[in-house]
């Protein structure tokens, strides 16, 4: 594990996204700079959710609740306790790891199918969005207006615009490192034992329990860390944004189109189509309105027809490809 | 035809490269005597109707201020319009404006803009100090932010508080307990919160609470819940397809025992006889109920009828109701906005803005406003009072509160 995670984390792609993150962003107009943080917001929560939904198999939907944890209580005990947001994040983040347990504790102890779990967990997130919507603490309906943002760092400010680029930056990486620590621990082999077949893999003595609990807690918290930085750049906590099932759906599907399962792929799909909807909203929404969303259809159907295995795996066999082409000599 | 792999990379690759490059097109610049007017609304998603119903009457609004030479005070500047879609989700709403604002280079802002997309727009209208004009919100977080929306406080709650009042003393109406029925949303949630305050400060019990779950298919519960309470009144901020899903509850339990009262589209909206049918829109809309409305066809003021008229026979319009009016008002609002600011600068459009002044009896003021249309220094209305209606059999309604504008007396309750 650690040859592969150092050989990764020494690799000297890193420098390049160093310079580009130090040289781009200040010459991005406003717009494209937010386009370019959101991006880097969805590469960080697909890629934690991969943890779960791509190397252990497990479709869930629960991970709304995870994030909007993370946004919507942060949010809550700095407005209303005066807890200073970095603890919040903390707290958050262990609130959700333990909802996170719970969840992972069911699906071993009932022995649920695939079906059952996508439902279980889209039920779990449904009572998330009912308890936040009713409960005055965490904003019900009418969500949490955060302070400004001034850029005071030990009060979790980023100053927004550069400064929002950079904290993304950092948990995007974090969390596309951590899928690749994970991919290539015991924990990795393991989960995707138990996503290829769980029944062999627990004959074979894998700890199926321990490992579903691990990985969810990771993912869990991940989420959870990340929805506190995303709700701290909105700085407003949109309950119908940050609990609801929708911003999962858009994970899954990211994850799906980019590569699951894969320690690159859900970063590589969020990268691909955040832009691309925010971009095709913006040029069509306004003058066609509901074109956008039929363009980003074909275009992700069209991704999934092509290689149902995300985009990664067939942009890997091209290169795969190339490299294995023999090189042509000169006759005569 | 088949799309080979290559094909499809390529094309997918044009796509991407576009998209990167974008930012690195320059526009072209917009001809000076233009001013640029960006409009965030919800095209598209749930909150859809409200800009399919005051999208066609804002634009004939501004058509007829271009025709007519444009902003006077501006050399004749001709308003344009750049229109945006949010998807009915807040945090598109904010990325929308900050792109409206950098890279479309508009002058204002306006659009729907509903509480949630107000709260989060806020942080990209304080950053980029844009004067804001929100047809619908009902509150104003940024400095920058103005709204024609009902204050949750001194415009729902209060116009209910005060017509449930009027009914109790003035019309001798037994009112004694309230249900407080309203759809559990962040609107609802916020006028209920104010208006059961000041009930109780008149005197009225709450007996209990009804609230609405806006995700369901059926509103059966929520009425058995308020035919065991039986109060005297039920009272709340109801949206349109809430209010269609609350009568029909009515109807099918043949409930009776309370007045309904309430607004603006689960009591008011002229699309509720069609999406109810006649049957049980005479059985229930016409039956001790009282809608709250911005705006009526049969309210005695001439602004307003001159308005419907000119929508109905001129626009073309088949379908004018509370929301035309309030875009086609926003629309008088934003040209005197720009005829009095002293330039096009965004802190002068801000002072215009808290000069807007549009008295009762002007024609340009369609909403109605018995004190006039200005801004409060919280920069909602000051005005926030609406009208009550009651429905006729044959689907027409008659104003009844306030008394300036009302054309009959409420009917007894049965």
């Amino acid at each position: 594990m650690r040859q592969e995670f150092y050989k990764t984390l020494l690799s000297p792609l890193w420098l390049v996204v160093l310079a580009l993150a130090v040289v781009v962003p200040p010459l991005l107009p406003s717009y494209y700079l937010h386009i370019v943080i959101l991006s880097l917001v969805y590469v960080a929560l697909a890629s934690a959710w991969n943890i779960v939904g791509g190397m252990a198999g497990q479709i869930s939907l629960a991970h709304s609740l995870f994030i909007g944890t993370g946004a919507m209580l942060s949010s809550a005990l700095l407005l209303k306790l005066g807890i200073n947001m970095w603890l919040g994040l903390v707290i958050s983040a262990l609130v959700s790891g333990a909802m996170g347990a719970i969840i992972a504790w069911i699906d071993f102890r009932f022995q649920l199918g695939h079906l059952s779990f996508v439902l279980i967990t889209l039920a779990f997130a449904e009572m998330g969005t009912v308890i936040v919507e009713g409960w005055e603490f965490l904003g019900g309906a009418s969500g949490l207006l955060l302070p400004r943002d001034t850029g005071n760092f030990w009060a979790f400010q980023f100053g927004g615009g550069i400064g929002a680029f950079w904290a993304m930056l950092v948990l995007a990486i974090a969390s596309i490192l951590i899928n690749v620590a994970v991919l290539n621990a015991p924990l990795g082999y393991y989960l995707r034992t138990i996503r290829d077949n769980e029944n062999a893999a627990r004959a074979i003595g894998v700890n199926i329990l321990r490992y579903k609990i691990a990985a969810m807690v990771i993912s869990a918290m991940l989420s959870s860390v990340i929805g506190t930085a995303y709700v701290r750049y909105l700085t407003f906590a949109d309950p119908y944004l940050l609990v609801s099932p929708i911003i999962i759906i858009e994970i899954v599907l990211f994850a799906t189109v980019g590569g699951l399962g894969r320690a690159y792929g859900p970063a590589f799909g969020a990268l691909l189509l955040v832009p691309l909807g925010e971009i095709l909203r913006g040029k069509l929404g306004g003058t066609l309105p509901g074109l956008h969303y039929f363009i980003y259809g074909v275009v992700v159907i069209a991704v999934i027809l092509m290689s149902p295995r995300g985009l990664l795996p067939l942009f890997e066999n091209w290169w795969a490809r190339l490299r294995s082409r023999p090189v042509a000599t000169k006759q005569g | 035809m088949t799309i080979t792999r290559r094909e499809f990379a390529v094309g997918a690759s044009g796509v991407l490269l576009g998209s990167v490059a974008a930012p690195f097109v320059r526009r072209a610049g917009a001809a000076d005597s233009t001013i640029r007017i960006g409009v965030v609304n919800s095209m598209s998603g749930g909150l859809a109707p409200y800009a399919q119903e005051g999208q066609p009457a804002f634009e004939f609004i501004i058509k007829k201020i271009n025709a007519e030479g444009g902003i006077k005070s501006k050399g004749g500047a001709k308003i344009e319009l750049i229109q945006a879609d949010d998807t009915s989700q807040p945090a598109r709403a904010a990325t929308e404006a900050r792109r409206l604002i950098t890279e479309e280079n508009v002058h204002l802002l306006t659009g729907t803009i509903l509480s949630a997309q107000m709260l989060a727009m806020t942080p990209v209208l304080d950053e980029l100090k844009m004067p804001t004009l929100s047809v619908w919100a009902g509150g104003a977080r940024s400095n920058y932010m103005f709204t024609l929306g009902y204050p949750y406080d001194r415009g729902y709650a209060q116009s209910m508080h005060d017509f449930v009042v009027f009914l109790r003393d003035a019309q001798k109406f037994d009112i004694k307990t309230a249900v407080m029925g309203y759809s559990n949303y962040e609107a609802g949630q916020q006028v209920n919160k104010f208006l059961t305050e000041k009930l109780k400060a008149s005197g009225i019990q709450i007996v209990g609470e009804a609230p609405l779950d806006i995700k369901a298919q059926d509103q059966t519960s929520a009425m058995v819940r308020i035919r065991s309470l039986k109060p005297d009144v039920v009272v709340g901020l109801v949206t349109p397809r809430d209010g269609i899903l609350l009568h029909q509850a009515r109807y099918n339990l043949n409930y009776h025992g309370s007045i309904f009262c309430g607004g603006t589209g689960g009591y008011s909206d002229l699309s509720l006889w069609k999406d109810l049918g006649p049957e049980i829109g005479k059985a229930v809309l016409t039956r001790n109920l009282f809608g709250m409305t911005g705006f009526s066809p049969g309210a005695k003021i001439p602004a307003m009828q001159a308005i419907i008229a000119e929508l109905r026979d001129v626009a073309k319009l088949d379908r004018i109701g509370q929301g035309a009016i309030q875009y086609a008002q926003a629309a008088r609002v934003l040209q005197m906005v720009l005829e009095s600011s002293a330039s096009l600068e965004r802190d002068a459009l801000l002072d215009a803005f808290k000069k807007v002044y549009i008295p009762f009896g002007d024609p340009h003021l369609y909403v109605a406003k018995p004190r006039g249309l200005r801004f409060a220094a919280d920069r909602l209305l000051e005005d926030g009072s609406a009208m009550f209606i009651q429905w006729t059999p044959e689907q027409q309604q008659q104003v009844v509160f306030p008394k300036e504008f009302a054309q009959t007396a409420p009917r007894p309750r049965t």
